[in-house]
Formats: C-alpha cells, structure tokens, sequence
C-alpha cells in the first residue's frame, strides 16, 4: 500500500452509527496526524468504544467515512463510488490496525509468547523463528521478557494488558487504538500498562486512546476530546480541555472524574 | 447346618471364558470399535460443518443445517439405517449402487451421518461458551472469520466440546448393536450368531457386555488424559495421565520405606 505523507493518519468524516433505533454516532468528524496522540473521554454510552471499533471496521459504519492512511476502511473506491472490499482485505487492513481491548481479550490457551507470535505467523506468514525472536524482544520491551512461557491466567491483569499491548505491536501497526486499557485493572496495576503507552507515544505512534485517565491525557496526549451522545462536544490541546474547558458539558463531566 | 438351597442357576462361567476370545468375538469386537470411530469422526466433522453452518446469517447456510438436525434427531436411528441399507436400493433400482451400499459402509455413514445431528448442538455450545471479545482480538489482528475460527475459537470451544463428546462416542460403540440389522456382524451380532447355534444366551451375552464394558473403560481414561491435557492454560490444570502415575508411583514408594 502507497503512503500519503501530508494526509492524517486517521480521518473520520461525519461518521454516522446505529444499533437497530439507537445512533450511538451521529455525524463523528475529526483527524488524527502522524504521531499524534488523541485522548477520547466521555460519559459510558457516549459511542467512544463503537467509534474505535469503526475505526478498524469492527462495526460497519452507516454513514460517512473512515481512512486510515489514505485508505477508505472497509470499503474501496471505484468511480466514486464505494463498494464494501472482500473479508481477506479488510483482514489486511486490520493486521495493521493494532488494538487494545478493556478485558485483554489475551487468548488463553496459548502462552504469552503464543499470544504475540500467533498473528505474525499466521497472518503475517512470518517465519516461526524469526517471529519468536520478535516477539521476545516486544515481551521484553513492554517489561515481561521473564513471562513468555506464562499462561494469561498465570498474570495479573497489568501484566495481561502489556501482552496484548505486545501482540497488537507484534504486527507492526501503523496506528494503535486503546479501548479503556486501564478501567479493568486494580488500581495499583494502571501506572505499569499506562508507562507503556507513554513510551509507546514518546516513539512516535499514532494513538487514540479511550480512557478516563487525565493524568496520562494531560501528560502524554496532543489532544483531548470530549464526546458525549455520539457527537465530538469539545477538542483541544489537554492544558486547555482541562483546566478551561469552553462547554459547560465538558466541565460537568470533568468536574465527576477529576 | 445349615442348608439354604440355593437356586440352580444355569450360567457356565466355563463357557464366557471359553468365548471371550473366540474369533468370531474378537472380529465383531475389532468392527465394532473400527466402525464406531470411523462413525464417530464423521460425525464430528459434520457436526462441526453444520454448526458453522447453523451459526451463520445466511438462511442459504443455516436453513439446511437446520433441517439436517432436525430430521435426524427427529426420527430413529434404526430407521435410519434401514433407509439406506433397504431404501435407497429400492429407490434407485440400480445393482451398482446396490452393491457399493454394504452394511459396513451403510453402518459409518449411517451411525455418522445421525450422530452429526448431536454434534451440531454440542459443537455449538461449545463455539458460542467462547467470549465475544475472542473474535475481536483475532479479527484485529488481521485473522479472518475462519482463520480465527481454527487458531482462536475452535480450541477454546474444545474444552467445552470434548466431554460431551467423550459421552457420544461411548453412546456411540454401544448404538452400533442396532447395525444388525443391516447384516454388520459387530460385537452384539456376533455373540447372537454364536447363542443362536449353542443356545448359552446368558454367557455369550455376558461375553459381549465384558467386551463393551472393557471398551468403555478403556476410553474413559484416554478421555480424562485428553481433558487434562486441553485444560492448558487454566488455573485448575488436571493432572495428565503421566503425571497421576508418577504420583502413584512416588507414594508408594514412601509407603514402603
């Protein structure tokens, strides 16, 4: 796939997305750079988690358009028009959209090592050798390379969320999506997964992350948004969005989280 | 002294030892066994085709699994076996189909064919006990629907699928007695053939359950090492078979120092 340098990484353009009656978004629009780091808050049903499962077409949006590196997501565009692409290349596309799920979703029969390697191999048809070599190193960069050989259930949660952060990295994305990484953990376990992503961003990858974390926001993001009944309510630098904050919706919902 | 007459039971064991490994038993225990797996794997693979089949959103896919299991586990098996051991000669008229339908074959695909109806619903259960969040992580990763499938979900739906699937084979090596009525001289038939001439009805059937009962025992151990095994990665990890024996083993031996 060609590259557009000047384009965003991500643009979602007016990204409509119903379940039966319910629009959980309704008219979605904003880009994400190369590099850049978007924080996205916001109250529970406000379509944060539906807006990244979009993003890599885990959800057919209804309306509007998503692309990922200059690529419409899910759909190709022949004569102006859009036509919904095949199962193997919307596989394609997602190897290189990485993703970190709430509950880990690590898959349990396999070891932590399997975990990062299975996708590379399997998907990637990267040698086995060669993928183990990788995945030992990404284990050992997210602070478990004494863990390959564990089992998730043999984890904390904390070390369970680092290896999926490890597997998503494993397929060399180009963008990576958090979906609440920290809101199932213990308290004590959130710094060691957030120490990750903030090394992760200090590289360069592109980010957009779900969370209620201000701390991480303030710290590490380029952006912070508010969403809240499936529209964008406010955007803007973190120092601004937290401590002047234009909407009084926004306030409201900082003021119950901070 | 006493004397309680005790009643005057006519049972030989003389004549269960002699039969227990005679020829015909042994061959009709050998074909009970070889049809029952070969039944049994068919069966799973179509209960796991149709499964998929049954969980699509396709009515062209999930119409006929539904039917399938439905017909199947709605009408007999002996009718079944009938169907396609007397049926289908009469249906085709036809002396090389006629010829190709022995009862062994008719036996693997009719005993397969039925028992894929079960595994349908076994192979579901087992699918859909596998958290949502599963597919997503695997389709992330760039997995498609069947490759997730194999790597992901099916190996997890195992755990859940096996013991169930353990319970239909054991049904399974005892349901292949109705083949004699296609002619199958397996376990049961062949000890009939034998108490049909001498008359020891008692010690041949006692001949063939020795047999049936010594068939499921066996495979329950082999089940109970397979579950150990596939609970890799859980928390409470059963002890493998080898493990249980170096265990008996090393008590043992401290019980005799």
């Amino acid at each position: 796939m060609e590259t557009y340098g000047i384009l965003p990484m991500i643009r979602c353009e007016n990204v409509h997305k119903r379940f039966g009656r319910l629009e959980v978004l309704r008219g979605v629009t904003f880009d994400v750079a190369r590099g850049e780091v978007v924080v996205v808050a916001g109250p529970s049903g406000s379509g944060k988690s539906t807006l990244l499962r979009c993003i890599n077409h885990l959800e057919k949006v209804n309306q509007g358009r998503i692309y990922v590196d200059g690529h419409p997501v899910g759909y190709r565009e022949v004569k102006g028009k859009f036509v919904e692409r095949g199962e193997r290349e919307v596989a394609r596309m997602r190897a290189s959209i990485g993703m970190v799920f709430q509950r880990f979703n690590l898959f349990p029969h396999l070891t932590a090592l399997g975990n990062v390697v299975d996708a590379p191999i399997h998907v990637r048809k990267m040698g086995r050798r060669e993928a183990q070599e990788a995945g030992r190193a990404m284990l050992a960069k997210v602070g478990l390379g004494d863990k390959v050989d564990a089992y998730p259930a043999q984890l904390s949660g904390g070390q369970q969320q680092r290896v999926a952060i490890a597997r998503a990295l494993a397929m060399e994305p180009k963008v990576m999506l958090f979906d609440e990484p920290t809101s199932a953990l213990d308290p004590e376990l959130v710094g060691e997964v957030l120490e990750v992503m903030k090394s992760l961003a200090r590289e360069g990858m592109t980010m957009i992350v779900v969370t209620h974390e201000m701390g991480f926001a303030r710290e590490v993001a380029d952006r912070a948004m508010l969403m809240d009944e499936g529209v964008i309510i406010e955007e803007g630098p973190p120092a601004q969005f937290f401590s002047n904050p234009r909407h009084e919706r926004t306030k409201l919902f900082l003021s119950k989280i901070l | 002294m006493l004397s309680i007459a005790l009643p005057s039971l006519d049972f030989d064991p003389h004549v269960v030892w002699r039969f227990l490994f005679n020829a015909v038993i042994l061959e009709g225990a050998q074909r009970t066994i070889v049809v029952a797996v070969l039944a049994q794997a068919l069966g799973v693979g179509m209960g796991i085709a149709s499964a998929l089949m049954r969980m699509s959103k396709n009515p062209l896919l999930n119409i006929p699994a539904n039917f399938y299991v439905w017909f199947f586990r709605g009408t007999p098996l002996l009718i079944q076996l009938l169907f396609w051991y007397n049926g289908l000669p009469q249906l085709f008229d036809n002396p090389d189909i006629t010829r190709e339908l022995t009862s062994f074959r008719v036996a693997v695909f009719g005993l397969g064919v039925n028992e894929g109806a079960y595994m349908t619903e076994i192979v579901r259960a087992g699918i859909e006990s596998v958290e949502a969040g599963q597919m997503d992580a695997a389709k992330s990763l760039g997995m498609t629907y069947a490759k997730a499938m194999r790597r992901v979900i099916l190996p997890q739906a195992l755990r859940v699928i096996v013991p169930p699937t353990g319970n239909e084979f054991i049904a399974m090596l005892k349901n292949s007695s109705l083949c004699f009525a296609i002619g199958l001289v397996e376990l049961t038939n062949a000890s009939r053939s034998i108490y049909s001439v001498n008359f020891k009805f008692m010690e041949l059937l006692a001949v063939a359950s020795i047999w049936y009962l010594g068939m499921t025992t066996v495979f329950s151990v082999f089940q109970a090492e397979v579950e150990a095994r596939l609970a890799v990665g859980m928390r409470e990890r059963p002890p493998t078979l080898f493990g249980r024996m170096t265990e008996a083993f090393g008590a043992a031996r401290t019980r005799l120092r």
